[in-house]
């Protein structure tokens, strides 16, 4: 790791003004991402400017139909969230499978998502949801906040102030962990809302991505088989040490019928 | 006393340290004035170092001294020997052994081989210096398959070792062996590979040097299984004698083998610390683990095997080639070699037998003996072949087993390979672990799982094994006023109890109190030799010295206690802490004996204050041969291949049980290293670049609670082995012998139907679901 200048703000407007005062800075929310890449020196910010006492980013609230949770909630607390398993009980599920308890303790959702690695699991939950994420500037849809690998349509010093998640009639998400890490080789989530269903797939590509063909067959029968005969292109598809393209398209349709089975 | 004897399942000692986060493991420890290394080491797999230049880092701030290539040439250090048992090839020439210098001087040959050694006052400011140290590499075609690096034209890794060829070895009777498949009515031949593995102890190495100019000695407290062979390494390599060495090892996080060699760090370590006249401590991370941290098995195999129309065994053919990758690490051309042919052909009566191994170089981290080494990969061997058998002739593997297992009335008996199996019952061990394995119970969990969409899979596993490592062993117990014992034994606990075990011996045997006797180990200054730990001699060897201890205690403390009763020693009784005269009934307690042994006042002629203190030296003629049995029930998932191992049945015969809960420790975690290699862990090298891929935890898979079965085990406990006075046989390392068989065969079994005979470990969820993909469309 190298020397950092370490802040602890209280407020969205002192840690914006910290930020812009920085050489280069970073805000961190757990620190479970970006203190491994720091002891690594693959990161070397200026200064960090911890998220941690500011009340605005906490929180998990319902109001209506919609589940309102804060970026610097940490997985464990929407694991365990009696709001969060009433309203979306496959949030609440996909909370509890996220990594070992230690990083369910620190890891936020603030952080996975500004994050978004390809094999996080959050970013499948919000996409399929159809979420709004609430920054300090804007509201960005979910499906425009993902951009790339490891990229968000954040701009430099713009921070997640909450994400908003309308309730589903139904959903589920499954997710074929990778062994060593446990991130997901491959994840889907499945929704239905109302007249729409839609099928995101987190861990099989750069960036989550809608199986957009499972969702039109879904739609007119939402059962495990609509999807039989459907195959997935590997096109796209990732292939590392642990699973081919082939492998993953294979396990977006296993899981895309599991969650459909599993969806409540 | 009974309570602490031998056979109780006393708890842990030690656990009330480890587990309270009060043990004193290297990192734990800061000697006043201490300052900091970190090794750089090489990013290729393979290149030549044109420049090194340190001129920049040298005036880092902070910086104290770096440590180069050029030093160990300007100090004509010695490189660091190699002790193989196996050390001439077939044709009777010496093995090719390469020079193995604690740093590369100017090529590098595997990614991760120490480069240079930057110390500082700080361990950020030695890191930064590492940054600006400048290499200048001319990189060099690599190798990283013993196979590939054998063929004509492969990058050779050694200028003057042709074709990356270390050594060949064969063992056996290969003309007999040749006429029992020319007879046979059958033939079976499969090719496998048992993988390349890494320990991954939860500790990472890591060391403290210092250097005293007062007295000109060196002192190491260091992560190791073994401090008197790795001082006498160091010690050679710096050219000094070993008396000018104290090693030490403090509580250590888990070896199994990886903490067993003389690595290059102490040494650097130690020559810097006396340059600096600072301590110098050194902390490996879990990066440097993976890429410098010996690994284990690699080896690819041809298995053949020949049978008689009924399915009797006839023959057994074994050709292993074997990775040790770019150097000959400690002992690493013995694994693929004599390590892996001893105990071939498992628990079978195989008349015929012929063992041929081949040690390779490629630009690799080096193999050296990791929990078991050799024993494991050849029990996979045969129960694989053994499993194929059964498939090829329509013939019930479990039949097939139980019908050429040695005859409990053929022991003792030497096999072909040599191996001297003296005492056992492997049928009835079978038997055993086969009832327990609730077989009737199989068909309707096969439903359920079938109702799932699962398959269900069944394999049983019997193997035979044998102990290693040093022979000799030392053992010395000092006694105080107040009736304590210090307990010093050469052999070592890198976790496993012997804390607690060896004092059960000693407290057993002399009626002393265990909770006053105090256990020391891993010091060259407290005990003048010491193996160290490795190929489960542990309680073999060192039990056995403690055994031997404890009894010439005996003999001295009846003399002394027949003296104080005016009586014979002959007559002197020990039970229950009180010596007793069987014909007299007087007594005296065990405890005043060892007072009265500190008062000249009480003692007989000839003998002096401290009399009772004793030291000893065990030597131990014949390697015992721990067997057993392991069984197993999967489910695997054919939609995505996930393996899921549901239970396993396991029967050991370990001679005595010292301690029942150790040795059960010892399986459980033997099968969770086992069960590790048989389904996710992998050592993974980029084929061109030569680069580790598996570089940390988050690609390199090792299995968590989740992953383990449910497991049942029993101890067979009526055959003792004689080779040692303890009776025991070692259990160290038989869980990784009869987990990855078992659970292998396990899923082939589950996978029967789909006609899938054969899946290279790890089975990998991508692996099962790719090989049942491909019996299907061999099918259609
Ligand atoms: C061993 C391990 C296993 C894991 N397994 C999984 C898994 O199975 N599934 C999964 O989805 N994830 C997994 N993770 C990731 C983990 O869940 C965290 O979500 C992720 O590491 C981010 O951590 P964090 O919230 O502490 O953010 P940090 O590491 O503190 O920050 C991450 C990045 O987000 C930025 N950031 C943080 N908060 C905000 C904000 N409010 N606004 C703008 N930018 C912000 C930071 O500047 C930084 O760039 C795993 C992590 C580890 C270490």
């Amino acid at each position: 790791m190298y020397e950092f200048e370490y802040h602890q703000p209280k407020s969205l407007e002192e840690a914006t003004k910290l930020f812009a005062d920085a050489d280069d800075p970073q805000f961190m929310a757990g620190g479970q991402t970006i203190i491994p890449v720091m002891k690594q020196r693959l990161a070397m910010p200026s200064d960090i400017i911890d998220l941690g006492k500011i009340s605005d980013l906490q929180g998990i609230s319902v109001d209506g139909g919609a589940l309102t949770i804060g970026a610097m909630t940490h997985h464990n607390e929407v694991a365990g969230s009696d709001e969060v398993r009433k309203a979306i009980p496959a949030l609440a599920e996909l909370a509890s499978h996220i990594g070992d308890p230690a990083v369910r303790n620190r890891g936020t959702i603030g952080g996975s998502i500004a994050n978004n690695d390809p094999a996080a699991d959050y970013p499948a939950a919000l996409v399929a949801l159809g979420a709004t994420v609430q920054t300090t500037s804007r509201e960005i849809a979910a499906e425009d906040f993902f951009t790339a690998m490891f990229e968000t349509a954040l701009d430099e010093g713009e921070m997640i102030v909450n994400v908003t998640f309308p309730a589903p009639e139904k959903a589920a998400y499954e997710k074929f962990p990778n062994p060593a890490s446990r991130y997901a080789t491959t994840g889907v989530f499945v929704a239905k809302t109302g007249e729409s269903v839609r099928v995101a797939v987190t861990g099989a590509g750069a960036c989550v991505f809608r199986q957009i063909d499972f969702e039109k067959a879904l739609l007119g029968d939402f059962s495990p088989s609509a999807l039989d005969g459907l195959t997935v292109s590997t096109d796209g598809l990732n292939s590392d040490l642990h699973a081919s393209a082939e492998y993953r398209a294979n396990l977006i349709s296993v899981l895309a019928k599991r969650a459909v089975k599993h969806a409540g | 006393m009974e309570k602490y004897g031998i056979g109780q399942p006393v708890r842990r000692k030690e656990d009330v340290r480890f587990l309270t986060g009060t043990g004193t493991y290297i990192d734990d420890i800061k000697p006043d004035n201490l300052i900091h290394a970190v090794v750089l080491r090489s990013p290729h797999a393979h290149a030549k170092i044109l420049d090194l230049d340190t001129s920049e880092a040298e005036t880092m701030p902070g910086v104290l001294c770096i440590v180069t290539g050029k030093d160990w040439v300007a100090e004509d250090f010695q490189p660091m020997p190699t002790k193989s048992a196996v050390n001439k090839k077939i044709d009777g020439t010496p093995l090719n052994q390469p020079p193995r210098h604690a740093i590369a001087i100017d090529r590098v040959r595997y990614v991760g081989e120490p480069v240079a050694l930057i110390v500082a006052e700080t361990l950020v400011q030695a890191q930064d210096a590492a940054e600006v140290v400048e290499v200048d590499y001319e990189e060099l075609e690599a190798v990283t398959d013993q196979i590939k690096a054998l063929e004509p034209g492969a990058p050779q890794i050694w200028d003057d070792i042709e074709g990356n060829f270390c050594i060949d070895f064969e063992l056996g009777d290969k003309e007999g062996t040749g006429k029992a498949f020319e007879t046979a009515d059958h033939v079976v031949k499969l090719k496998l590979r048992n993988q390349c593995v890494t320990a991954a102890p939860i500790e990472t190495r890591g060391a403290i040097a210092s250097y005293d100019k007062d007295t000109g000695k060196y002192f190491l407290q260091n992560a190791t299984q073994n401090v008197h062979a790795n001082r006498d390494t160091f010690a050679s390599v710096l050219k000094i004698p070993s008396e000018d060495l104290h090693h030490m090892a403090p509580d250590v996080g888990g070896g199994f083998g990886a903490k067993n060699s003389g690595y290059p760090e102490p040494s650097l370590l130690l020559y810097a610390a006396k340059k600096t006249d600072r301590p110098i401590k050194w902390i490996g991370d879990r990066n440097e683990s993976f890429a410098a941290d010996t690994h284990g098995r690699d080896q690819a195999t041809t298995v053949e095997m020949a049978l008689d129309k009924d399915g009797m065994f006839l023959g057994l053919r074994t050709r292993t080639v074997g990775n040790i990758g770019a150097y000959c690490w400690t002992v690493g051309p013995f694994t693929p070699t004599g390590g892996s042919a001893r105990t071939q052909g498992g628990p079978y009566y195989i008349p015929a037998m012929h063992y041929t191994g081949i040690a390779a170089f490629t630009n690799t981290m080096p193999l050296d003996p990791y929990r078991g080494a050799g024993r494991p990969e050849g029990s996979f061997q045969i129960e694989r072949i053994v499993e194929l058998a059964a498939r090829e002739l329509g013939m019930d593997p479990v039949e097939l087993r139980r019908k050429n297992l040695m005859p409990a009335d053929s022991l003792p008996r030497k096999t072909p390979m040599g191996l001297d199996v003296d005492t056992g019952n492997f049928p009835e061990v079978f038997e055993r672990t086969l009832k327990m394995s609730d077989r009737a119970g199989f068909a309707k969990r096969f439903e359920e799982s079938a109702r799932k969409g699962l398959r269900r899979g069944f394999a049983i596993a019997p193997y035979l094994e044998c102990t290693g490592g040093g022979p000799k062993e030392f053992a010395g117990v000092k006694f105080g006023k107040d009736g304590s014992a210090t307990l010093r034994v050469g052999s070592m606990s890198t976790g496993m109890g012997q804390e607690t075990s060896m004092p059960q011996i000693l407290s057993d045997t002399l009626g002393i109190d265990f909770e006053k006797i105090t256990y020391v180990q891993g010091d060259t200054d407290a005990t003048p030799i010491g193996g160290g730990h490795g190929g489960s001699r542990n309680m073999e060897v060192g039990g056995s010295a403690v055994l031997q201890c404890a009894r010439e205690v005996l003999v001295k403390a009846k003399q002394l206690a027949a003296h104080l009763l005016n009586s014979n020693a002959d007559d002197m009784e020990l039970k229950e802490s009180v010596f007793t005269d069987v014909k007299t009934d007087q007594n005296v307690s065990m405890a005043d004996v060892v007072a009265a042994s500190f008062d000249q006042s009480r003692l007989p002629d000839g003998m002096e204050a401290g009399a009772l203190d004793t030291d000893t030296i065990f030597e131990r003629e014949i390697i015992s041969c721990p067997n057993g049995c392991h069984s197993a029930e999967v489910e695997v998932d054919p939609e995505t291949g996930t393996v899921q191992v549901e239970h396993m049945w396991i029967v050991d015969d370990f001679g005595t049980i010292i301690n029942p809960m150790l040795a059960d420790g010892q399986v459980m975690g033997g099968v969770a290293q086992g069960l590790g290699q048989a389904l996710m862990e992998e050592i993974v090298y980029d084929e061109d670049s030569g680069q580790l891929v598996t570089g940390s935890l988050m690609d390199y898979a090792l299995p968590r609670a989740d992953s383990m079965p449910k497991m049942e085990m029993a101890f067979y406990e009526d055959a003792p082995t004689a080779k040692n006075p303890l009776g025991v046989k070692g259990s160290g390392e038989a869980g990784c012998c009869g987990a990855p068989p078992a659970i292998v065969n396990a899923v082939l079994d589950a996978l029967k139907e789909d006609g899938v005979t054969h899946i290279e470990m790890p089975l990998t969820p991508e692996k099962v679901w790719r090989a049942i993909q491909d019996a299907k469309q061999q099918g259609a």
